[in-house]
């Protein structure tokens, strides 16, 4: 029952984070139908900012204080990347036959994976050295700052049960982000005019809602859960590389799917439910661990095939 | 020998030239010659020897190339060659060739700067191609352009098109071997500059166009000549292998991605995953080798291994296709992105330990033997016609038949029926089923289609790269197979050449930017599709797919199609 019980917080808290880098899937295909491949550099790109705002502000700093800064760098970042790639990248390219975008996505997201592996400590790249800073190079993973409070000793509340700090934290970030987002979504004039957009997004700009704004601020708000979700990956797992956002973001997609894409609170219970399945399947199928990876994309296609609206329903997706 | 037929005659812009700038562009044009006759530097070593009077290097011959060109188009323009004149727009090659005279100068000034330390090695031969480039491209951005009647429209000859057809097959035949030939990385760069510089002229001056119209009207000649170009390719290597290397995995690269144009480029499907199916063809073909870490005993005919990697490969793309070709094209493209990395996944654990054994894990499959067919064993080299050919150019051959089949089944299928439901699912699915396509049926086949023909080249590929692991079967292989389409020009044949050669030669020959690779990778995917989603040989029928409003665009595709079809014949007569 214990290890019942263990695995689930795992899976609860891997989940956290799938949860929190689905969100941006899910918002802005939402609004406009596109499938931001791009995104799981952006998570990447958050978690440097925030180590960046570490290393250049609070080197060496380890206080709990200095956690926030960390993550409003890392939100500056990822907010800042997501804005700048739908100006340039897909703003363009809005009225272009579907495949443009998905193309133009991956070019985006291997284009900053790379500007991260080789300009983080040389953002001249091959013109000049140039390291103000003396930034690390990004060509190898980076350790992360270890922040006092969160990533302390872990805690035994019950039985044999162990809960890492940093797990508490992610699983308090998706909380206050989910009551966030349901605030945001609901409470304010912004958010309604989202609805409007994703339902209809003509007879929106009818009523007077500026679209191109509300498609910048669906990839804002994605981007910066993303972001909060690469400081809590780089708390969880003690370092952050340049290629970590690949693998995170085709997971945060599956949960994007699983929840039933376009559905913000899907994405959250198909983060966790996707978490879950994975740690348990590794736990309890003989020999599963090598196969961890698997299990999250093969769910994905069973859900395809049986459940393509998700778990929590939404428009099915219809045209190529 | 050029007849004009019914169209405007041309008419002159209201901007006026001013005086001045004929005689500054031939004045520059004159400084070019100079200058590629001048030592550019004094040492003999830089750029191929550019150290000589009237001995021009590799880098000024380009120049003076240009110069002549140049030339000949300012001799146009004074009615000198009415015919060039009448048909087609200088200024605009001009400008071309002006601006590609000054890149290569930049480019001979900076890497002799660069060899050599310093702005002081440069002797003034290069600063006066230099001079002479700018008052070139200066004069020509000052010229007026006028308004031609499309050369497309010419009456030529037959005799005139069939040469025309073989004189383009054969520059890239001689144009290809010498840019192999070319060491010195600035030359390389060098090379291309020109060759881009000249096909940038030349469409301006439509004969690209015209081209395009005569190459369709003598399909057959042009059909040959590109199969004895490709023929004759590695006879022009005097048996040096690391060339026919390079040649070889260019081969394969784009035989795989002329696969992948079937499923992309035609049927409009995004796949993510491809490479995935030519490594299975290429696991299946490793495991039935002799190789000592083969997992199978049974050890057929190599032709049967084809087979059963071609029909693996496409199982799993039948595997993987029927539930998600009913969904959606994004849904698509992720997971056949998901269905990548669950094949390198799953062949990497398949290794005895945490599956069956089959795969051997991370370490692959090493030291699988040379192909042997009948009595001819590809490992070694061959004597043909006296001129020796290498390993590398015994699986030329082998890949150009394979690349023979797809392109047949692309070209065929592209003009079938199938072909046409195709194009109308990529166009509007619904109104192609509301029609009677059967759409997930058509969908199906291009993907296990796709799927076949790209394990077909794996099962050569495991021989010609000597072993398979894991990680040649990344995420980032399918991204380039999808870019050399991209690059190239969805749908057609042509293009996926073009686009998998420069994708495969530029990294062999720029080294010296190897770290760089990806990051340009990236920003070409993201150029392209923002600047020339067609590719660079685009398909008309896509080409008007991505550019609706364009109604010119609309209007000169009708002109010419109507031209080469119906009226060919009549308009012979009339010449």
């Amino acid at each position: 029952m214990d290890q019942f019980l263990q695995q689930l917080l795992n899976g609860l808290t891997l989940g956290s984070l799938y949860a929190l880098i689905a969100v941006g899937y899910t918002v802005v295909y939402g609004i406009v139908q596109l499938i931001n491949f791009a995104h799981g550099e952006v998570f990447m790109i958050g978690a440097f900012g925030a180590f960046t705002t570490w290393f250049v502000f609070f080197r060496n700093q380890t206080a709990f204080w200095v956690l926030i800064p960390m993550l409003i760098g890392a939100v500056v970042f990822a907010v800042g990347t997501a804005l700048l790639m739908e100006r340039v990248a897909y703003r363009p390219l809005r009225h272009a036959p579907r495949l443009a975008p998905l193309i133009t996505a991956i070019g985006v997201s291997v284009f900053l994976q790379e500007l991260i592996r080789l300009g983080y400590n040389n953002p001249l790249l091959f013109l000049a050295n140039w390291n103000p800073f003396g930034l690390p190079s990004a060509k190898s993973a980076i350790p992360f700052p270890q922040i006092e409070l969160v990533t302390g000793p872990a805690l035994t509340p019950y039985g044999d049960i162990v809960v890492r700090r940093s797990a508490l934290f992610i699983l308090f970030s998706l909380a206050v982000s989910a009551f966030f987002l349901w605030w945001f979504i609901n409470r304010t004039k912004t958010g309604r005019a989202m609805q409007a957009v994703s339902q209809d997004p003509d007879t929106a700009r009818l009523m007077g809602i500026n679209v191109d704004r509300i498609i910048a601020v669906a990839f804002a708000l994605g981007a910066a859960l993303a972001g909060l979700a690469g400081v809590a990956h780089g708390l969880q797992n003690n370092n952050i590389d340049f290629f970590m956002g690949f693998l995170a973001g085709l997971k945060a997609f599956t949960a994007a799917v699983l929840g039933g894409i376009g559905n913000i609170y899907g994405a959250v219970i198909g983060g966790l439910v996707l978490g879950i399945v994975e740690v348990m399947a590794v736990q309890y199928i003989p020999g599963g661990s090598p196969w961890k990876d698997i299990f999250a994309f093969a769910l994905l296609i069973v859900v395809l095939v049986f459940r393509p609206q998700g778990l929590m329903g939404a428009r099915v997706v219809d045209r190529a | 020998m050029t007849a004009v037929i019914d169209s405007p005659a041309p008419a002159s812009t209201a901007r006026t030239e001013p005086g001045y700038a004929w005689p500054v562009a031939l004045a520059g044009s004159a400084l070019l010659v100079v200058s590629g006759l001048l030592p550019w530097t004094f040492r003999s070593d830089v750029l191929g020897n550019v150290a000589l009077t009237a001995n021009p290097g590799p880098m000024q011959i380009f120049v003076l190339v240009l110069a002549v060109l140049a030339i000949v188009l300012l001799l146009a323009r004074r009615g000198i060659l009415p015919r060039v004149d009448a048909w087609s727009d200088t200024a605009g090659a001009l400008r071309a060739v002006g601006a590609g005279a000054a890149t290569l100068t930049v480019l001979g000034v900076l890497g002799i700067s660069w060899q050599l330390g310093g702005l002081a090695n440069v002797d003034p031969g290069a600063w006066l191609g230099l001079v002479g480039a700018a008052l070139l491209t200066a004069a020509a951005f000052r010229m007026t352009h006028r308004e031609h009647r499309d050369l497309f429209r010419a009456a030529t000859s037959s005799w005139v098109e069939i040469l025309a057809v073989i004189l383009l097959l054969a520059a890239v035949l001689f144009g290809a071997a010498y840019a192999l030939g070319q060491e010195d990385a600035a030359t390389f760069v060098g090379v291309l500059v020109l060759v881009f510089t000249a096909v940038f002229a030349l469409s301006k001056l439509g004969v690209f166009a015209w081209l395009g119209v005569v190459s369709q009207r003598h399909r057959q000649v042009l059909m040959l000549g590109a199969v004895a170009v490709a023929f004759l390719f590695p006879f022009t290597q005097e048996g040096s292998d690391a060339n026919m290397s390079i040649a070889t995995q260019v081969l394969i690269f784009a035989t795989t991605a002329l696969g992948l144009n079937i499923v992309v480029g035609l049927a409009g499907l995004l796949d993510l995953g491809y490479i995935a199916f030519l490594g299975s063809g290429a696991y299946v073909a490793a495991m039935m080798s002799h190789a000592a870490a083969a997992t199978i005993g049974w050890k057929p005919n190599f032709l049967v291994i084809v087979v059963i990697g071609a029909i693996v490969s496409s199982v799993l793309g039948l595997i993987i296709g029927s539930p998600t070709l009913r969904v959606s094209g994004d849904y698509l493209a992720i997971v056949t992105l998901a269905f990548g990395e669950i094949f390198r996944l799953t062949v990497n654990n398949l290794d005895g330990g945490s599956g069956p054994d089959l795969t051997n894990g991370p370490n692959g499959i090493p030291g699988i033997p040379d192909l042997q067919i009948g009595s001819f064993n590809f490992a070694e080299p061959h004597e043909l016609f006296g001129l020796p050919l290498g390993r590398f150019a015994n699986y030329y051959f082998l890949l150009l038949v394979v690349a023979a089949v797809v392109i047949t089944v692309f070209t065929r299928l592209n003009n079938s029926r199938i072909g046409r439901g195709w194009v109308a699912i990529r166009e509007d699915e619904r109104a192609a089923e509301a029609m009677g396509v059967n759409v997930f049926g058509l969908k199906l086949f291009a993907f296990a289609g796709g799927a076949f023909l790209a394990g077909m080249a794996g099962t050569i590929k495991a021989h010609h790269d000597v072993s398979v692991t894991p990680d040649q079967y990344i995420f980032l292989e399918s991204a380039f197979l999808l870019a050399a389409i991209v690059l190239g020009g969805m749908g057609t044949v042509a293009g996926v050449l073009v686009g998998a050669t420069i994708l495969k030669l530029l990294p062999e020959k720029l080294r010296f930017a190897a770290d760089y690779r990806l990051l340009f990778f990236g920003l070409l995917l993201v150029l392209m599709m923002r600047f020339r989603p067609e590719g660079i040989v685009p398909s008309r029928r896509r080409a008007l797919e991505f550019h609706e409003d364009d109604e010119e665009l609309a209007e000169t595709i009708e002109d010419a199609h109507l031209e080469v079809v119906p009226d060919a014949a009549a308009e012979k007569g009339r010449a």
